[in-house]
C-alpha cells in the first residue's frame, strides 16, 4: 500500500487529487481480493498494477493524452519527427546495442545497482533518523531540557529535571509555551494471562500539550489527574494494545492491574507514537503539587518554545530562573541550561556515524562510476570508427552525444532499479542488525523522498560516467584518416583512463583508512577493563509488586530469599543484586556531605550514582577492590550504615586523603550519615572507556528507599527493582532454567526480564562502534574490489593497445623481463600518484570521523601505513597480472595482430 | 477538447466503460469487474489505466462523479453516465450494428439464427 501510494505520488496532481484516495481504495480491494487466490496471484496483481500505475505516470507525464496523440501524428506526418519520437528511438536503438554486448551491460549494470544501493538504503536511514522532523506538529520548537556545570567542565549531559525545577520553569519561563517531565521505569502488567515486566513512562499531563499528542483511542491526561489523590489512569502503547489486549476497542473505561494497582485505562496511542523511545508500552500521569516538590534530580523534561523564541533565548531564560530559585532553594549553584531542540538530543549523537557512513557509500559509488566510465572509455574507443562514420555523413555534435548519452542513461536506470530494489532488502537488514540504541530506528523505511534521492543519484551518475567518454570522443573527427594502424590509443584517451585509475586508488585508500580506523577503536574498546569482569554471567531483573510487597522490609526479605535460591544452584559460583547495573547510567543521582567539612550548599557537588545492594555484589562483580572491604551479608542483615564508594568519589571528595572511616551523607536534608569501609575501581555508567568516570556509592539495600519510604527520607534508590548477577559457567540456557526455577519457589508470580549476560550489556554499550566498523569494512572491500578490477581492466587494455609494439620490442630482443617492468612502471606510477592523494585527502579529512573514534589517533600512522601497503599491493598485483601476460607474448603473435 | 465529430471511434476500453455504466451509477471497482465480463477477460484494466480513462470521460463530459451510499468506504468514487455518455455510446453501438450490418451482407458473419 505505501508503494502503491508512493508510486501514485508519480503520476499528475489533477489524477491524484481528484481519484487519488479513490484509487488506494480500489487497489486494496483488488489486493484483499487477489490476497485469496494465493501468493503467485497477489505478487501478480501486485506487479501488475504497479506497472499500470508507472505507465500512466510516463504517459500522463510525456503526453499521449488525445491531444498529444493527434499533435504528433501531425508531427509525423510532417517533415519533422517529434521530440519523444526521436528520443524513445534513440533509447530503443541503445537497449539493441547494450543487449548486444551482455557482459557489457551486466558488469557496468550490477557495479551501479550495488553503489546505488548502497547509498540509497544508507541515505534511507540518514533521511528518516537525523533529516526527517519528529512526529509531532512543529516539532522544531520541541526542546529537550539539559544541564551543564561549567564549573566542573561538564558542559552538557545532565539532562534530569526536579519537581522545584519544574514548577518554577511552568510558572516563570515566558520563552515556554508548555513544560513536561517525565521518567520510565518497569512496571508489572497483571491479570489476563501471565505477569508480564512493561515499561511505564510517568509524565505530567501537560506532555500532551507540549507534544501535541492525539491518541487514536480515548483521550491523554487532565491536568486534574496529575495531582496525588486522583484515581489513577492510563493510556496504552499501541503495541501493547495490540499484543497484550487484542485490539479490543472498547478497552477505554477498563480497568488494568499495574503494580497490583486497579488503573483504568483512558486512551490508547497511534502506531508510530514513541515517546520517550519505542520500548514505552504504557504511559501515567505522574503526580504533584507545588507544595510536595522535591529538589531531586531524577526527572526528565521537554518544553515547547512560543513563537518565535529561540533556543539560545530559553536556554539565557532558563539559567537565570535556575539562579533564582537556588537563591531561595540554596542547592545546584552552577547549573546552566544546555537545552537543544528534541530532535538533536534525540539523534545527535548518532547523526556523525551517519554521515560518515553516507559519505563512505558515496565514495564507493565515485568509485562504481569511475570503473563504468572505464568500461565505457574501453566502448568507445571500439566505436571510433562507427562514430567517424556518422560524422561523415554529417551527423552534427548533439546527435552523436545523444548516441552516447541515450546508453549511459539507459544503464544507469538500470542499475539504479536493480539499487533500489536491493536498498529494498539492504534497508530491512540495517533495521534488523543496526545497534540497538540507533534512535527512532522503527521510523525507517523507503519513502518517495528516498525514491527521488535515487533518481538524482541515477541522473549524477549517468552524466558521471556519460560525460567522459563523450568528451573524448566528440573531438575525434579525423579517426577515418587513422585507419587500421591507429592501434595505440590516442594520448587524451590514456590521461582519462589513468586519471580515472588513480582517482579510484585514491577513493579506496581512503576507505581503507576510515575502516581500518573503526577496527582499531573497536579491538581498543574490546580492550579495556570495564572495573569488573563481564564473563560468564547471567543478569536479570525483579520487580516486585507493591501489593504484595508493600514495605522495604518486605522487598529485602524476598531479594534476599531470591539470592539464597540462586546461590544453591549447582555451578553456581556466586549471586547478588543491585539497583542499577553498569552502563545504565546514573540511575539515582545526588551530591554528598563530607562529616566535618562546612556543608556548603552554594559550593559546586559531583553528582554522586548511589546503588542499593545486597552483599557481596562488587565480590561477584569482581570489582577490584583497592582499599579496606567490600559490603557482606552481615551488613545488609543489620542494616549498617556502611557504604563502599568507587575511585572517582574518593578523588572528587578526599583528594589525597583516605576516605576510608571517614563519614559521608546524602546532600538531601535531614539524611543520616554513611561510614566509608572500603573503595573499588571505576565501572563506566554511559559508555565502555567512558574519559570521565561517574562517582559511585554503594549502600546496603536494607537502609536504602521502598515502597513504604516517603520521598523526602528518601537516602537511596527504591529497592523495588533489583537487577540480579549470578556468576557461573553454565551454559545460558539451562542456568535461566534453573534459576526460574530457585524464583518460583520464593514466589511463582515474578516476572523476570532483562535477561543477559554482561558481556552482552558490555556489546551493546559498543554497538554503534561495531556496526560503524563492519559498514565501513563492507564499503572500503567494495571499494579495494572494484578498484583492483578497474586497475587490472585498465592495464589489461594498455596491454592491449601496446601488443604490436611489444612485440616489436622482443622482436628486437628486448628481455621480456624488461617489458613487463615498463608495464609495472606505468601502472605504479598512476598507483603511486593515487596513493598520495588518497593519504592527503585522508589526512585532511581526519577530524571528520575523530568523534566516532576510540583510543585512537585519526591519522594513526599503523593504520595509515597498513592500508597503504596493502593498497599498493593490491594495486600491483592487478598490474602484474597482465604485465606478465605481455611479457610471454611471442613476438611473432604480437606482431601478426596488426 | 471536445471533439464530436459523429464518425469517430471510441476506442475499446472507453466504450466498456460506458457500457458499464449503463446498468446505473457504480464505482471503480465494480466498472473494472463489469469491463472484463463483458469484454470475456480480453481487457482487465489496471486501477491506473481505468482512473485515466475515467477523468479523461470526466474532462470530455461523458461521466461524472456522483455521491455513492453513506455506508460505504467514503474513498470511493461513484460515477454515472451524462446525457454526452449516453449519446456518445449510443454512436458507437451504431456504428458498430452498421459495421456488423456490413459484414452480414457481404457474408461474413451468419445472419441471426
Amino acid at each position: 500500500m505505501r508503494i502503491y501510494r508512493c508510486l501514485l505520488r508519480l503520476s499528475p496532481l489533477s489524477l491524484r487529487r481528484d481519484y487519488g484516495a479513490a484509487m488506494e481504495e480500489m487497489f486494496a480491494r483488488r489486493m484483499a481480493e487477489a490476497r485469496q487466490a494465493g501468493t503467485s496471484r497477489q505478487a501478480y496483481v501486485l506487479g501488475r498494477e504497479l506497472a499500470g500505475l508507472l505507465v500512466i505516470a510516463l504517459s500522463e507525464r510525456f503526453g499521449t493524452t488525445a491531444r498529444m496523440r493527434r499533435r504528433r501524428q501531425q508531427l509525423l506526418s510532417g517533415p519533422k519527427a517529434g521530440m519523444m519520437d526521436v528520443l524513445a528511438q534513440e533509447i530503443r536503438q541503445a537497449a539493441r546495442r547494450l543487449v548486444r554486448t551482455p557482459l557489457f551491460t551486466t558488469t557496468a549494470a550490477l557495479t551501479l545497482a550495488l553503489a546505488i544501493g548502497a547509498n540509497a538504503s544508507l541515505f534511507t536511514v540518514v533521511y528518516r533518523v537525523v533529516l526527517k522532523p519528529l512526529p509531532y506538529p512543529d516539532s522544531e520548537r520541541i526542546i529537550a531540557l539539559d544541564y551543564g556545570i561549567p564549573a566542573r567542565n561538564l558542559a552538557s549531559g545532565m539532562n534530569s529535571m526536579a519537581w522545584q525545577l519544574y514548577y518554577q520553569l511552568a510558572d516563570h519561563a515566558r520563552l515556554l509555551e508548555g513544560i513536561a517531565v517525565y521518567d520510565s521505569g518497569a512496571t508489572t502488567l497483571t491479570g489476563r494471562g501471565e505477569p508480564e515486566r512493561i515499561r511505564v513512562t510517568r509524565a505530567t499531563p501537560s506532555l500532551g500539550s507540549v507534544l501535541r499528542l492525539s491518541p487514536a483511542l480515548g483521550r491523554w491526561f487532565t491536568e486534574a489527574e496529575g495531582v496525588p489523590g486522583a484515581a489513577p489512569v492510563a493510556v496504552l502503547s499501541h503495541g501493547l494494545w495490540v499484543r497484550r489486549f487484542g485490539s479490543d476497542g472498547s478497552i477505554v473505561g477498563r480497568s488494568i492491574a499495574l503494580d497490583g494497582v486497579p488503573t483504568e485505562v483512558i486512551g490508547v496511542m497511534p502506531a508510530r507514537f514513541s515517546f520517550p523511545d519505542s520500548r514505552s508500552d504504557v504511559w501515567t500521569a505522574a503526580r504533584s503539587t507545588r507544595a510536595s516538590a522535591s529538589f531531586l534530580f531524577n526527572l526528565n523534561g521537554v518544553a515547547r518554545l512560543r513563537d518565535g523564541a529561540s533556543v539560545e533565548s530559553a536556554r539565557a531564560e532558563i539559567t537565570a530562573l535556575i539562579k533564582d530559585l537556588s537563591r531561595r532553594v540554596p542547592n545546584q549553584t552552577g547549573l546552566v541550561s544546555a537545552a537543544v531542540t528534541l530532535q538533536e538530543a534525540m539523534v545527535g549523537r548518532i547523526a556523525n556515524a551517519l554521515w560518515v557512513l553516507l559519505a563512505a557509500a558515496g565514495l564507493v559509488l565515485l568509485v562504481a562510476c569511475a570503473n563504468v566510465a572505464n568500461l565505457f572509455l574501453v566502448r568507445s574507443e571500439t566505436r571510433h570508427r562507427e562514430v567517424a562514420v556518422r560524422r561523415a555523413l554529417g551527423a552534427g555534435g548533439r546527435t552523436i552525444a545523444r548516441y552516447f548519452f541515450s546508453e549511459s542513461v539507459l544503464l544507469a536506470v538500470i542499475g539504479g532499479g536493480l539499487g533500489l530494489a536491493l536498498a529494498w532488502g539492504g534497508v530491512r537488514l540495517l533495521v534488523a542488525f543496526g545497534p540497538a540504541n540507533l534512535p527512532r530506528l522503527d521510523e525507517v523505511r523507503i519513502d518517495s523522498v528516498v525514491l527521488l534521492f535515487a533518481a538524482a543519484l541515477v541522473l549524477v551518475s549517468a552524466a558521471a560516467f556519460g560525460l567522459i567518454p563523450l568528451l573524448r570522443v566528440a573531438p575525434v573527427a579525423a579517426t577515418l584518416h587513422e585507419q587500421g594502424r591507429g592501434q595505440t590509443a590516442t594520448r587524451g584517451s590514456h590521461r582519462a583512463r589513468q586519471l580515472l585509475m588513480g582517482g579510484q586508488v585514491a577513493l579506496a585508500l581512503i576507505l581503507l583508512i576510515a575502516s581500518g580506523l573503526m577496527v582499531r577503536s573497536f579491538q581498543a574498546l574490546r580492550a579495556i577493563d570495564h572495573g569488573f569482569d563481564p564473563s560468564a554471567t547471567l543478569t536479570f531483573s525483579i520487580g516486585l509488586p507493591a501489593a504484595t510487597y508493600p514495605t522495604r522490609q518486605a522487598a529485602v526479605d524476598v531479594h534476599r530469599r531470591i539470592l539464597e535460591g540462586v546461590s544453591q544452584v549447582p555451578g553456581v559460583s556466586g549471586a547478588s543484586t543491585s539497583t542499577c547495573l553498569p552502563l545504565a547510567f546514573i540511575c539515582f543521582g545526588n551530591g554528598l556531605f563530607v562529616d566535618g567539612e562546612a556543608e556548603d550548599l552554594t559550593r559546586p557537588i559531583a553528582i554522586v550514582g548511589f546503588r542499593a545492594v545486597a552483599g557481596g555484589y562488587t565480590d561477584v562483580m569482581r570489582m577490584p577492590l583497592l582499599r579496606g572491604r567490600s559490603l557482606g551479608r552481615d551488613d545488609i542483615d543489620r542494616r549498617e550504615s556502611n557504604v563502599v564508594v568507587n575511585k572517582a568519589l574518593a578523588q572528587a571528595y578526599f583528594p589525597g586523603q583516605d576516605p576510608i572511616g571517614r563519614r559521608i551523607r546524602s546532600s538531601r536534608m535531614g539524611t543520616p550519615w554513611l561510614t566509608i569501609v572500603g573503595i573499588v575501581a571505576n565501572t563506566p555508567t554511559v559508555a565502555p572507556g567512558e574519559r570521565a568516570p561517574t562517582a559511585q556509592l554503594f549502600m546496603p539495600m536494607s537502609i536504602a528507599g521502598g515502597p513504604d519510604i516517603p520521598r523526602e527520607a528518601l537516602i537511596g534508590p527504591d529497592v523495588t527493582i533489583m537487577n540480579y548477577v549470578v556468576r557461573s559457567s553454565l551454559p545460558s540456557p539451562s542456568l535461566v532454567t534453573a534459576v526460574r526455577r530457585a524464583i518460583d519457589n520464593v514466589d511463582p508470580n515474578l516476572a523476570i526480564s532483562q535477561v543477559r549476560s554482561l558481556q552482552d550489556v558490555v556489546d551493546r554499550a559498543s554497538d554503534q562502534t561495531s556496526f560503524t566498523m563492519v559498514l565501513l569494512a563492507i564499503a572500503a572491500t567494495v571499494a579495494l574490489l572494484l578498484g583492483a578490477i578497474g586497475i587490472y581492466g585498465v592495464i589489461s587494455y594498455i596491454v592491449a593497445q601496446r601488443t604490436g609494439e611489444i612485440g616489436v620490442r622482443l622482436a628486437m630482443g628486448a628481455e621480456p623481463r624488461t617489458v613487463a617492468r615498463m608495464i609495472l612502471r606505468q601502472g605504479g606510477m598512476v598507483t603511486l600518484l593515487g596513493i598520495v592523494a588518497g593519504l592527503i585527502a585522508a589526512l585532511a579529512g581526519s577530524q571528520l570521523i575523530r568523534s566516532l573514534l576510540y583510543g585512537v589517533s585519526p591519522r594513526d600512522p599503523i593504520v595509515f601505513s597498513l592500508t597503504t601497503v596493502a593498497l599498493l599491493v593490491v594495486a600491483l598485483l592487478a598490474c602484474w597480472l597482465p604485465a606478465r601476460r605481455a611479457s610471454r607474448l611471442s613476438p611473432l603473435q604480437a606482431l601478426r595482430t596488426e | 477538447m471536445k471533439d464530436d465529430a459523429p464518425s469517430q471511434a471510441l476506442p475499446d476500453l472507453v466504450f466498456h466503460v460506458l457500457l458499464a455504466l449503463g446498468q446505473g451509477p457504480t464505482h471503480g471497482y465494480a466498472i473494472g469487474k463489469d469491463v472484463e465480463e463483458q469484454s470475456a477477460g480480453r481487457l482487465d484494466p489496471t486501477t491506473g489505466a481505468l482512473y485515466q480513462v475515467l477523468r479523461r470521460l470526466a474532462d470530455e463530459g461523458l461521466v461524472a462523479p456522483v455521491s455513492g451510499p453513506d455506508d460505504v468506504d467514503p474513498r470511493r468514487k461513484y460515477f454515472a453516465l451524462t446525457k454526452a455518455g449516453r449519446r456518445a455510446a449510443a454512436q458507437e453501438a451504431e456504428r458498430l450494428a452498421t459495421l456488423v450490418r456490413a459484414a452480414r451482407q457481404r457474408k461474413l458473419y451468419p445472419q441471426r439464427a
